[in-house]
């Protein structure tokens, strides 16, 4: 870092030493911020304007092919009186705690098997890997199918084991939808976790595990003491990461559940889909989404100042 | 010795554990799209007793499934380019030039590689419609912009990073111009940064559905993930063609993977996820 800078302060002279200079720092930096500009339009384009529009929708009765009016706080009114409104906050919280959870000790399990010096590691990453490669979409459509009642796999090979009587409608009873959905995502997600990890671990000195070894620490110990630490930071980022895609996750209700049961699967992106899309309310809308936003936004600071301080470092 | 004995034991039996879990849906998937509609719903079995290609067939004559599969690659691979050449510029522009405000380009771009569009796909779809792109093709490789832009950008700042300038300064000192520095030996140095970056920006339009799904309405402008959710509720005795077109989905990804696994550790491991 500290070589960088005092390499660019060779190459870009100080300006006010040479009369004729400033001219020509002025033209490169407009020749930077012009090759910036596209980006610029993008992000002015497709996320700030949408973003401040979407909080003004919020506060307007703009419908499908209607100019909106400014309603003040009514949107909000209204979306929070709805039932469905209390479901989604309550179902968004259990899945994706439950979920991150799930992939934070599967992803960790993973990553120390891993770690350890087995034959075709390489192969096995790459194996193990294969979720999250895989289009989401496609993901959730074979869950669909593996949870089906009548023909799926999950339902059959239970039966045929013995350990069921009758098939179990996995994703259309209240009792077992949500844990339905959590377990496919789970299997969809905890590569990267995994992967993660892995390479966190990679880095760790093997001196500190012989050190810990002359000191007769047993396996859980060294865990304890020597990979755990050296891991914190990137377990941080991760689960602020996951925490962020998770909670916003479309798909998995979407392609699994639609909502369904009776809202017992109903998640907020979801929810402000509805409102949207299908009753074609988009100021309701709108609102569904500004009201997860200072939580969300709260979430994406915190790995925002997180990551860009690691890199910058 | 027993205890490592031990260890090894458990490591295998986990390792096994974890890839049968992987293997299973996997495994699934595949024998559906090949076994005739009687194996699937009448006479089950685990394996294909009678392989067919029967379900590949209907999803692309019945379904027109190729139609979704043109739709999908028009847009990923438009957005694609567009993305790199626009990231690369913006990446160049922010690592290697100095003016103010450049630093917090950079955060907000990374606040927004952060922001998920179900946060936004309200306002864009409004944008969407009064622009006149409802429904189009358009509309989608002009949205895709706003996650593969700001992704792409920041891997590739952290991959410019890792190259010392020196290299391009001597260029500079032979007389070669800023661009032409870039140009001559930037990019060629951090070719393996632009494949990774075309990789994911490739993949992440390949599978975007949120957006697809409330902007596109129909068949013709359709991408392959919209179209596979909408054959689900139509038909019961389905699985067999959605297996089909799942596999055909995930092809391209395969391909890009398999391809480009080297390249995407190295971006990653010089970008995103620095770790």
């Amino acid at each position: 870092m500290a070589m960088r800078q005092r390499s660019l302060a060779v190459a870009v002279p100080v300006p006010e030493t040479v009369p004729r200079r400033p001219r020509r720092v002025d033209r490169e930096q407009l020749g930077g911020m012009a090759m910036l500009l596209p980006t610029v339009l993008i992000l002015v384009g497709l996320v700030l304007y949408p973003f401040v529009y979407s909080i003004w929708l919020s506060f307007s009765d703009k419908a499908v092919g209607s100019a909106g009016r400014f309603v003040g706080l009514a949107n909000f009114r209204y979306v929070i009186a709805w039932p469905q409104f209390s479901a989604a906050l309550v179902n968004t919280v259990v899945f994706t705690v439950c979920a991150v959870a799930i992939k934070l000790v599967l992803g960790m399990v993973v990553a120390l098997v891993l770690n350890q010096q087995i034959r075709g590691r390489n192969f096995f990453r790459a194996f193990l890997l294969l979720p999250w490669v895989m289009p989401a979409f496609v993901v959730y459509l074979v869950w669909r199918w593996l949870y089906d009642p009548l023909s799926g796999l999950i339902n059959y090979a239970l039966i045929d084991l013995g350990l069921l009587q009758t098939p179990i409608a996995f994703l259309s009873e209240r009792s077992t939808a949500m844990a339905s959905v959590i377990v496919a995502h789970s299997w969809r997600a905890f590569p990267f976790f995994a992967i993660s990890f892995l390479a966190g671990m990679q880095t760790i000195a093997q001196e500190l595990y012989d050190a810990a070894q002359v000191d007769g620490a047993s396996r859980w110990q060294q865990f304890r003491h020597v990979t755990l630490p050296g891991l914190y930071q990137i377990i941080g980022v991760v689960l602020l990461l996951s925490t962020i895609w998770t909670a916003n996750a479309f798909e998995p209700v979407y392609l699994l559940t639609g909502g369904g049961p009776s809202d017992a699967t109903m998640v907020y992106t979801l929810l402000a889909y509805v409102m949207g899309m299908v009753n074609l309310r988009l100021g309701e809308a709108a609102a569904v989404s500004t009201l997860f936003l200072p939580l969300l936004v709260g979430l994406v600071l915190a790995v925002t100042i997180l990551l860009h301080k690691k890199a910058t470092a | 010795m027993r205890e490592t004995l031990a260890n090894r034991a458990l490591t295998y039996g986990l390792l096994g554990l974890f890839v049968l879990m992987v293997a299973v849906p996997l495994f699934w998937m595949v024998t559906t799209a090949l076994k005739p509609n009687k194996d699937l719903y009448e006479d089950f079995s685990y394996f294909p007793r009678r392989p067919t290609l029967e379900h590949f067939v209907r999803v692309i004559q019945r379904d027109e499934l190729l139609t979704n599969i043109r739709n999908s690659l028009a847009v990923a691979l438009t957005t694609t380019a567009v993305t790199v050449v626009v990231s690369a510029l913006a990446a160049f522009s922010i690592v290697r030039y100095r003016y103010r405000g450049r630093e917090w380009i950079g955060r907000v771009i990374l606040f927004k590689y952060l922001l998920p569009s179900a946060m936004l796909f309200v306002p864009l779809y409004a944008i969407v419609t009064s622009l006149g792109l409802g429904n189009t093709l358009k509309s989608l490789m002009l949205t895709y912009l706003s996650f593969t832009v700001p992704f792409c950008t920041w891997m590739l700042m952290g991959y410019f990073r890792s190259i010392p300038p020196e290299l391009e300064e001597h260029a500079m000192v032979d007389g070669c111009s800023k661009i032409g520095a870039m140009v001559r030996i930037l990019l060629p140095l951090s070719a393996p940064g632009l494949v990774a970056s075309a990789i994911f920006s490739f993949t992440l339009a390949w599978n975007e559905f949120l957006l697809a799904l409330v902007f596109t309405v129909d068949q013709s402008t359709m991408t392959v993930p919209i179209k596979l959710s909408m054959m689900v509720v139509g038909d019961q005795y389905i699985w067999g063609q959605l297996m089909a077109g799942a596999i055909l989905a995930s092809i391209p990804i395969a391909i890009l993977y398999f391809i480009g696994q080297r390249f995407v550790v190295q971006g990653l491991a010089a970008g995103a996820v620095k770790g």
